[in-house]
């Protein structure tokens, strides 16, 4: 393998790894807002992909209009999920286990109706942007740059709204102290349907972004759930930048490992890497102890 | 009192599961009056104050804020009707630094005009949370913590004000500190309930007591007068 | 919970086992017992997800690499070194053991939930993913088939004991004493010191711990024994089946449907998770024509329960004895109500 082969794999790892943290950071923002952990978060991507599919392939929509539709009815999709069941079982007792309990059977239920809906045939969209970009001997196509830019792109406006708008103050204030918050005013349980929003949202523009390049079928959304459970485990469970960092980490830690076995055991190594951590630093790599 | 208490709670009953936490607790707090609520560890103290604020679901009886009930109104409610709270172990957000702890005790739309007018007021009565703005707020002492806890309850400009514990975990020199914040903030304007264990501590500062004992209230006065009760020599001493 | 049975309820247990033991005398139906060693099966594998998830209060996702674990290392063994599958079964149950306790070592370091949740699942994929990679011993998702059948046999009054597709009482009997001894298992760890600890723990695991119990060595006991246990199911599963497919034996949605089964019945109880195996596998063979539809009724039955019915149909039992009380109560005591 020539030095640029090897750089293109970085790159890849790098592109990969920065859909694997929208995933990851949309599993944290539930996770630390609400201590939910969400086990639908795949079927969140792959609607998202179905979502663009039906819009871009059956309905002819243009992609830079379908992937919006597509978000905002991800968005929906989830507020309206978390209101309907997630909603309740905070109010009850044992609710650390009933949500992961719901959530389990939703993604089943999920799973399976776009099965119904969609049929086990893989579908895919066609590449959004063509040609192929080349630079000192290291080929990249297009498409896979619009991922990376978009998902800068995505995280930007993530931090932006975390740091600096007032939804971000009240996400922040409720994830650390429910209480605290609500005595200034915050009402947690709209702030949870509106993270929950969100965290679907961000799994479908991984979806949006993913669909020319990864097959869209009604089981693509458990392997990227456990990579997006990978990543929350790297980055600390619960912290947004963490996500962000730890989705980059596992997509590299990927190519190499891949370049040094064969593809069937990549999954392996995401996990091996993942429970190795759990073992050394089971708050994160870039977490704190407490 | 001739005109209508500002917050009068009648007959208030609290249950934990099965537990009942809250007998028939009844008390009223006027305009620009200090009320200490006092009682043993595991009384209600706490509870009662919770209760007031929507944040521990009542099972029956009323808490009545200027002739409005606010029995169900729900905590994240209350700063737009002018109560805010301090709570116990001053629950700050402890990875936002001052400022912007401080910044979120005007969140509610209600009080979210005039930031600038409002933070400069606050930060008049501390004058060291403004050269600490920056700081992580989960990374100050105890002391200093508090300050930023009741800061930020001050940003609404409520009317009343309750205070879980205020005193809890400090320094006897720090302690004497919030007594005289609790003071000054009276001086603006603001009514404030607190609870504290010890009686003298309670008296520094307070108008009037009222005496919990396993959920009851036994008894109410001013200072003075519940000094020298038997009752509490009897809740206290065990006498 | 684990209180001596009252006389009652030893007669109920006794019928039960009558019941069930005396069946494949009155009916030959070989398709009423495939349905009644499949509940079976899955009953002690519930069971045992139930002693470490509703006992013990491990929430652990990826009990179906022990199943996979135990119903691979009997077959493989017993195709390779001519052993009997009466003896590789506890070979294989052994061996899920190791694996128990390598993934439950670092697991009971986590207090948190969804960590144990997460690390859990991680694991079974990484065991589904590698049985099905290893294709020049498992033969991958091809299938693993001519594993060999249990040897036949002739008791006293029953006659001979055969394991073959159509004669199907010899499974019936042997997976009806590993029920018996699952269940029997299960519940003398639960009355031992260990299981009182584990009970205190899961109500209160900071009280059980400031009084010096020592958690992680009852939470390691209890994880062994139940990987012990879902392997065992899981070999005679594979010598039963006669072919083994790595979705099949150690995919996520064995895992759903034997999660399905221990909420529906009640987690947390010794009945719940029995009763839970026998319902879904019949509502799985009447929805044979539906198969399409198989697991979405299990995703709706899971968000049914865990919203509606949150103990499971366990609780439907005080429910019905509370209304018959109530029926009758006027008539005892009218004072009551006044």
């Amino acid at each position: 393998m020539t030095f640029s082969l090897f750089i293109e794999q970085i790159i890849n790892g790098l592109i990969i790894g920065s859909m694997y943290a929208l995933v990851g950071s949309g599993i944290a923002l539930i996770y630390g807002t609400m201590r939910v952990l969400n086990l639908a978060h795949g079927e969140f991507y792959m609607l998202g992909g179905y979502l663009v599919f039906f819009l871009v392939v059956t309905c002819g929509v243009p992609a830079y209009l379908a992937i919006p539709i597509a978000l905002l009815a991800a968005f929906l999709l989830g507020a309206l999920i978390q209101r309907l069941t997630i909603h309740y079982l905070l109010q009850r007792e044992g609710w650390a286990f009933s949500t992961i309990a719901v959530t389990l059977g939703l993604s089943i239920f999920l799973q399976n109706s776009a099965l119904l809906l969609f049929g086990e045939n893989v579908q895919s969209v066609p590449y959004y942007v063509t040609g192929i970009v080349e630079f000192a001997g290291v080929r990249i196509p297009m498409q896979r740059l619009l991922i990376l830019g978009v998902a800068i792109l995505t995280i930007a406006v993530m931090t932006y709204v975390l740091k600096a708008t007032r939804l971000g103050w009240a996400i922040r204030a409720t994830s650390q102290d429910r209480d605290a918050a609500a005595v200034v005013g915050i009402p947690a349980s709209r702030i949870y349907l509106i993270t929950f929003g969100i965290a679907a949202a961000l799994g479908a523009i991984a979806a949006a972004m993913m669909a020319p390049i990864y097959a869209i079928t009604p089981w693509s959304g458990l392997p990227i759930l456990f990579k997006g459970f990978v990543v929350v485990i790297l980055g600390g469970l619960g912290s947004f930048p963490g996500a962000i960092v730890g989705g980059l980490l596992l997509g590299v830690v990927e190519a190499v490992g891949v370049q040094l076995t064969s593809t069937e055991w990549r999954d392996v190594i995401a996990f091996a890497l993942m429970i190795a951590v759990i073992w050394v630093r089971p708050w994160g790599l870039f977490g704190s102890k407490s | 009192m001739a005109e209508a208490p500002m917050l009068r709670v009648e007959n208030l009953n609290v249950l934990y599961g099965d537990f009942q936490i809250l007998w028939d607790v009844s008390m009223t707090v006027g305009a620009k009056e200090v009320v200490a609520v006092l009682g043993p560890n595991g009384s209600g103290k706490s509870t009662v104050l919770k209760a007031i604020m929507g944040l521990t679901p009542v099972r029956s009886g009323k808490i009545i804020f200027e002739g409005e009930d606010l029995t169900k109104v729900p905590t994240h409610e209350m700063v737009a009707r002018g109560i805010s709270m301090v709570l116990e172990r001053r629950r700050l957000f402890g990875a936002m630094t001052v400022r912007e702890n401080i910044l979120l005790g005007a969140y509610h739309r209600s009080v979210n005009k005039n930031t600038a007018s409002r933070l400069e007021w606050v930060e008049s009565l501390f004058p060291i949370l403004a050269e600490r703005r920056d700081q992580i707020a989960g990374r100050m002492s105890g002391g200093e913590q508090q300050m930023v806890a009741i800061a930020r309850s001050l940003m609404s400009r409520p009317r009343l004000l309750l205070m879980d514990e205020p005193y809890l975990g400090l320094a006897p020199r720090i302690v004497s500190q919030i007594a005289s914040i609790i003071q000054r903030i009276n001086q603006e304007g603001i009514s404030v309930v607190f609870n504290e264990q010890n009686v003298h501590l309670s008296f520094g500062v307070s108008h009037r007591g009222y005496l919990l004992e396993s959920g009851r209230m036994m008894l109410t006065g001013t200072g003075e007068e519940m000094i020298h009760s038997d009752v509490i020599r009897r809740v206290y001493l065990g006498v | 919970m684990f209180e001596p049975l009252r006389p009652w309820q030893w007669l109920l247990v006794a019928i039960t086992l009558a019941a069930l033991a005396a069946l494949p005398l009155l009916s030959s139906n070989s398709y009423v017992l495939h349905v009644l060693i499949l509940s079976m099966i899955f009953g002690i594998f519930a069971s045992a997800w139930n002693l470490v998830t509703g006992f013990a209060g491990l929430k652990t996702f990826g009990h179906h690499a022990f199943f996979g674990i135990g119903a691979y290392s009997s077959a493989l063994v017993a195709l390779h070194s001519g052993l009997s599958p009466w003896l590789t079964i506890w070979i294989a149950a052994l061996i899920a053991t190791v694996a128990g306790l390598f993934i439950g070592l670092p697991i009971l370091r986590i207090r948190s939930m969804p960590h144990v949740a997460i690390v859990t699942l991680g694991f079974a994929e990484i065991v589904r993913i590698t049985i099905s990679n290893l294709q020049s011993i498992t033969r991958g998702e091809l299938g693993l088939w001519g594993i060999p059948p249990f040897e036949s046999f002739t008791l006293p009054v029953l006659g001979e004991m055969k394991f073959t597709p159509a004669d199907k009482a010899g499974y019936y009997y042997l997976i009806l004493v590993l029920l018996v001894f699952s269940t029997g298992l299960i519940t003398l760890l639960m009355r031992s010191k260990s299981g009182l600890a584990l009970v205190a723990m899961r109500d209160a695991e900071d009280a059980a711990e400031s009084l010096g119990v020592n958690l992680t060595r009852h939470k390691l006991l209890v994880f062994g024994v139940s990987a012990f246990l879902v392997g065992l199911a899981g070999a005679f599963f594979g010598h039963y089946i006669g072919i083994l497919t790595p979705s099949a034996a150690v995919g996520p949605d064995l895992m759903i449907l034997v999660i399905a089964m221990a909420l529906v019945g009640g987690l947390g109880t010794l009945s719940g998770p029995l009763v839970g195996a026998l319902v879904l596998t019949c509502v799985v063979e009447l929805l044979r024509d539906l198969n399409d539809l198989r697991l979405l009724i299990y995703g709706a039955i899971i968000i049914t329960v865990v919203m509606f019915l949150p103990k499971g149909l366990a609780t439907l039992g005080p429910l019905v004895r509370r209304r018959i009380t109530y029926l009758r109560a006027p008539t005892t005591s009218p004072a009551k109500h006044l």
